[in-house]
């Protein structure tokens, strides 16, 4: 293969241009981190706004005849685990800031937990219902919620179980003696902006919980 | 010596720093038809439609007011919705995301030197730009010919070509695919192909980000087709409420399909948004951008923030016909102006997804073709992103009359006409720029002058919508019609002509042939005009939109209208005439440059390289320099030797 | 200055005075010649108002129109390139991003734009809402003491009016009495339509379980047509009807006639009221079930039987 014809297929980089592309993947995670919370705002605000909308129009006195509620129980238990995820995910990041990579993955795989019980407790609360769901504003409101709360876990679950995976093959590609946490192996400093991001992400999804779950089962 | 051989490199091939990706990888990475393509995508999407509706037979089947109406929306629903799962599944698009989940790194694509590499996902973003430069024509033309059909039907007052079902079916269908198609017919074909290139990356930030954009796009398309075969829907493309909860299956492929183009939409967007404002090549300042760049982030910001409401609204009236909730049920504590709300919440920031990208190809284009800087580049940058962030304050002009927050006129009739200031922003670049020009009247300039013309009445005509005391008289009829028309068709739909005139030289290596360009610009210009100029008349005239019968006394106007739309058409067979004559029948080498251009998008090599530049370029002024005859040199591309002792600068 | 033979020809002048004579001979003739004529003519205050409204904004419009097309025009002519290929390039000082020229622009516009809202401001609310639907609870109504209500109510695929001051009887056709504020209240039984009276200037969607109220006065006698302007499904297009303005002592006779006329019918019809439940069970069940309490999905809908 001649060079020219090799140079139109393979791309190559000097020192130079590797560590400012490995700079923009870094800053990339961080901006789409964002972004993706910027979208999910909107999406998630959208159900907020129709909360209100439906809860101040009430339309024809059925918005929420005699005050009904989702299993408050059940809906209490899935904020508390997902809300525990979310801890662990922030104080695990904490703890892999400071070097313990083991730390983070014992929270990680722990939120991985919670939120597969949050996910199995909402969809066994939507056998569980005491109302239809088109028997009132509520219970619509409600169904929406319990649908894109379903998505919501699943996104979290799928990006904290990702990461750990990765974790765990990083660990035999990395040289000895280096952590995740530490390596500056691209791989490494990639991974780092990768959790740094989920973690904002499981910020903005302990936010949401808590509106959500004040909005259906509190007021 | 070669100049790969004379700076130090290090091949980014797959090296210990990326396992492969196991099984999936295996599958990607095969050649020929055992691998994943568009026809294993067609599979999947038939046996996931299948399997979807199986299912959704299976759950909802029993219950009785399923088997009383006749129609089960859960296993419609369930069975478009699997079959995009299974489209994207069968394209490859899901093999990298659950090798993920197995903890592997995506392995690097290798460049696919064979034409296949046009059927197949792909990260490469100008193999993207490709694909979707076809599926927006194919977008495009399946609505044209469906506006061909209307345009027939209106040739008479009272007889009739289409029984009235049929009629509303393809205004419906019309309309959304239209819409559908201009959210990404300029942000996809020229933003994944320009925007890496214009900036001096050498991809974009989330490659796959982008290849599942397209694929979602193409799904999207199979869905809202798959509407004539449930017999269509009958609500427009605004899908209002109760309407919608009254319509039939076909309805379904509106819901699912605008939630799956949403999908699109906002990966697209999204990748854009994050690759402009990240993977800018260093010296690439905010003030050094090209102004398409701008146009791109601006729409990229839309399409991310303001389509999760379509899908948040399309995802709630899918609720409503399977799950049987009450969301726009008024008699069951829903509300039909909850759906008003949140599609117009997203269908005004639409309307400038459909607006800036236009401007931001025209603006690019008039310096080349005077000669001159872009005049006011920061003010039309300004614009840009001001008119992105008024559009989510202007909502509901489009719902004076309905009743909701009548209070609330005043305000969303003074949002409206502010939003009018940065839009003529791009007016005063345009002007400004013509100002003691050099003009040469090319093909691309051409299309971009008579952007100029049209918008100009699409934009003044939207004034008048924005007065409400007017409104309440052109409200709903073909006043509106020809107002949005004359914005998106001959704001956007010109300024992507003119694009690809301009860029394809870049794009094929080909040029396409001038004679039949100048043909298709004239036809395309003086009819739109007859076409839809007609219409604001018959309008003001009382003909309210999407009817089959009208007054006697229009149907001068309309045949007017109608035969000049036949011609319309017809235009665009010139178009697809020259695309085949100039790619596949009668190919001519382009120069490298044709038009003189001091964009960085024109100093790569021809064909473009798998990698856009051998050296990320060091960006040293703005790209707008044409009046100095010694223009400050745009870039440093690092070809050579001139740039061993160059120093890059490095982080943040 | 001294050598006139090759000094730049004063461009703008030349614009300006072009454009002056242009747009202000389009603006005489539009507002002479088209402008009386502009629908929806003046058979009511809100139609006469919103057409004065219409030639107010376009003899603004007209001279903004021609002003970006002469100058475009003027452009094309003068400022091509004459030279094969490229062009050379254009230097000096109108190369340069003129500061003044663009916050003139700004300020130009902001002030046209500014001016724009508070006009139609103005016209919104001294015309009680132009003629269009408010809502519920209009903002805005007429001084009139005792307007004459009339309620509109859309249907797949018509229009029929109640008149509650003559006993609520329905018909099928829109009499109106002459020199009269009407305050129209307009609701529907099934989808969202829009009542569009399009000689009478007045539009208002009609949203089932919703009251949507528009004023008027009428002016003039004459025939009125009613359309459908919100797609309502697949006969939308042939949902319209017509009606009369026609003097108040006609349609006191008139009224009063078909109130007696129709004694027999109204009883039938639902008791006047501003909005409807489309009766689907019965009597006065509703779509809604109250008697089943506490409410069961299985007796309203149908118990899940077994699939099949």
């Amino acid at each position: 293969m001649t060079a020219t014809a090799r140079r139109h297929e393979v791309m190559t980089s000097t020192p130079e241009e590797a560590e400012y592309e490995l700079r923009q993947s870094i800053n990339s995670y961080w901006t789409g981190g964002r972004l993706l919370v910027g979208m999910f705002t909107f999406f998630v605000a959208s159900l907020a706004f129709t909360y209100f909308y439906l809860r101040s129009s009430n339309s024809g006195g059925l918005w929420r005849p005699a005050h009904v509620t989702a299993p408050t129980g059940t809906g209490a238990a899935i904020f508390a685990f997902s809300a525990v995820a979310a801890l662990l995910a922030v104080v695990g990041y904490r703890r892999f800031q400071s070097g313990g990579v083991q730390d983070w993955k014992v929270a990680g795989w722990t939120a991985v937990m919670a939120l597969v019980i949050a996910m199995g407790l909402q969809i066994y609360q939507l056998t569980q219902l005491p109302f239809y769901p088109g028997s009132s504003g509520y219970a619509s409101t409600f169904i929406a919620w319990a649908v894109t709360n379903v998505f919501l876990l699943i996104c979290l679950l799928y990006w904290m179980e990702t990461l750990l995976a990765q974790s765990m093959r990083l660990r035999s590609a990395l040289p000895v003696g280096e952590t995740v946490a530490d390596s500056a192996s691209p791989r490494a400093q990639k991974f780092r902006g990768n959790l740094e991001s989920c973690t904002f992400f499981f910020q903005f999804a302990a936010i949401v919980a808590v509106l959500f779950w004040a909005l259906i089962y509190l007021i | 010596m070669s100049v790969i051989d004379a700076v130090p490199v290090t091949d980014s091939e797959p090296t210990e720093d990326y396992v492969n990706l196991g099984v999936f990888g295996r599958l990607t990475h095969r050649r020929g038809w055992l691998s994943q393509h568009l026809g294993t995508a067609v599979i999947g999407f038939v046996l996931g439609y299948l399997l979807g509706h199986w299912l959704g037979n299976v759950v909802a089947g029993g219950y009785s007011y399923v088997q009383n109406s006749g129609q089960n929306n859960v296993a419609d629903t369930g069975g478009l919705l699997l079959g995009v799962l299974g489209w994207l599944f069968g394209a490859g698009a899901l093999n990298y995301p659950i090798a993920k989940m197995m903890g592997r790194e995506p392995a690097e694509e290798r460049f696919d030197p064979s034409w296949t590499r046009y059927f197949r996902y792909t990260a490469d973003h100008k193999v993207v730009g490709l694909q979707y430069i076809f599926s927006v024509l194919t977008f495009l033309f399946t609505g044209g010919l469906l506006a061909m059909a209307i345009r027939t039907e209106l040739l008479s007052p009272t007889s009739h070509a289409f029984g009235p079902g049929t009629y509303i079916a393809i205004v419906s269908e019309h309309g959304t695919v239209m819409m559908m198609m201009a959210t990404s017919i300029v942000v996809g074909p020229f933003g994944n192909w320009l925007v890496p290139l214009m900036i001096g990356a050498r991809r974009t930030a989330f490659p796959r980000v982008e290849a599942f954009s397209f694929w979602t796009f193409t799904a999207g398309y199979l869905v809202i087709m798959s509407a004539l075969f449930y017999g269509g829907f009958p609500t427009g493309w605004t899908g209002y409420a109760p309407l919608q909860t009254q319509a039939g299956a076909g309805m379904m492929s509106y819901l699912v399909g605008f939630a799956v183009i949403g999908m699109g939409m906002m990966a697209a967007g999204f990748n854009l948004a994050v690759t402009i404002v990240t993977c800018r090549a260093p010296g690439l300042t905010w003030g050094r951008l090209p102004i398409f760049v701008w146009s791109v982030l601006a729409t990229a910001a839309l399409l991310t923030l303001a389509t999760p409401t379509l899908v948040a609204g399309g995802f709630l009236g899918i609720l409503d016909r399977t799950a049987q909730t009450a969301f726009y049920v008024n008699e069951h504590g829903g509300s039909s102006y909850l759906w008003q709300n949140l599609f117009w919440f997203f269908g005004h920031p639409e309307v400038y997804i459909m607006a800036l990208p236009g401007f931001g190809i025209v603006a690019e284009m008039l310096p080349v073709f005077t000669r001159k800087p872009l005049f006011a580049y920061k003010v039309a940058a300004a614009g840009m992103l001001g008119v992105a962030l008024l559009s989510f304050f202007v909502w509901q002009h489009h719902l004076f009359q309905s009743g909701i927050n009548p209070d609330m006129r005043p305000l969303f009739m003074l949002t409206t006409e502010l939003i009018s200031i940065p839009t003529g922003f791009i007016y005063l670049v345009g002007l400004g720029t013509l100002y003691k020009a050099k003009i040469r009247f090319e093909i691309p300039m051409l299309f971009a002058l008579a952007l100029f013309f049209n918008f100009l009445i699409g934009g003044v005509t939207g004034v008048f919508l924005s007065d409400v005391p007017v409104n309440v008289q052109v409200h709903g009829s073909f006043f509106v019609l020809a107002h949005f028309h004359y914005t998106i068709m001959g704001g956007l739909v010109f300024a992507f002509f003119g694009g690809i005139y301009y860029w394809f030289p870049k794009m094929t290596g080909k040029m396409m042939n001038k004679t039949l360009g100048k043909i298709h610009f004239w036809m395309m210009f003086i009819f739109f005009n007859l076409t839809f100029f007609p219409m604001f008349i018959i309008g003001l005239l009382g003909q309210p939109r999407r009817v089959f019968e009208y007054a006697q006394n229009l149907q001068t106007l309309n045949d007017i209208a109608s035969v000049s739309a036949f011609f319309l058409g017809a235009s665009f067979v010139v178009f697809v005439a020259n695309f085949v004559w100039s790619i596949f029948i009668n190919p001519v080498a382009a120069p490298p440059n044709p038009w003189d251009s001091l964009g960085l998008e024109w100093q790569t090599p021809s064909p473009v390289p798998y990698y856009n530049f051998e050296r990320i370029p060091v960006i040293m002024a703005d790209p707008y320099h044409y009046s100095e005859p010694n223009a400050p040199q745009l870039a440093d591309l690092g070809v050579g030797s001139d740039r061993t002792d160059e120093k890059v600068e490095v982080g943040k | 200055m001294t050598d006139t033979s090759t000094r730049e020809p004063r461009h703008f002048a030349r614009m300006f005075v072009l454009w002056l004579v242009v747009a202000g001979v389009a603006d005489a003739l539009f507002y002479t010649l088209a402008g009386p004529h502009v629908p929806p003519g003046t058979m009511t205050t809100s139609a006469k108002d919103n057409q004065f409204d219409f030639n107010v904004l376009l003899v603004i419009a007209l001279p903004v129109l021609i002003a970006v097309w002469i100058y475009m025009g003027y452009a094309i002519v003068m400022w091509r390139s004459t030279r094969k290929g490229v062009a050379e390039p254009v230097g000096g000082a109108v190369a340069r991003g003129n500061k003044g020229v663009q916050f003139a622009w700004i300020a130009s516009t902001s002030t046209i734009v500014m001016g724009l809202f508070v006009f139609g401001t103005v016209a919104l609310i001294n015309g009680a809402g132009s003629g269009g639907g408010e809502g519920p609870n209009p903002v805005w109504s007429p001084n009139s003491k005792a307007p004459l209500q009339v309620q509109v109510i859309g249907q797949q695929w018509k229009f029929t009016y109640r008149y509650p001051s003559f006993g609520g009887f329905e018909t099928t056709q829109l009499i109106l009495p002459n020199n009269t504020t009407i305050e129209f209240h307009v609701t529907s039984l099934d989808v969202t339509h829009d009542f569009w009276a399009y000689q009478l200037g007045v539009k208002a969607d009609a949203n089932p379980q919703l009251d949507n109220v528009a004023y008027t006065t009428t002016r003039e006698t004459g025939s009125v047509t009613v359309r459908c302007d919100e797609l309502c499904g697949i006969w939308h297009g042939a949902m319209y009807n017509y009606g009369r303005v026609i003097s108040p002592a006609a349609f006191e006779a008139w009224a009063t006639a078909t109130q007696r006329a129709s004694v027999a019918n109204t009883k039938l019809l639902p008791p006047y009221a501003l909005t409807y439940v489309p009766d689907a069970n019965g009597a006065d069940g509703g779509l809604y079930p109250t008697n089943v309490d506490p409410y069961s999905a299985s007796e309203v809908y149908g118990a899940k039987v077994a699939a099949s």
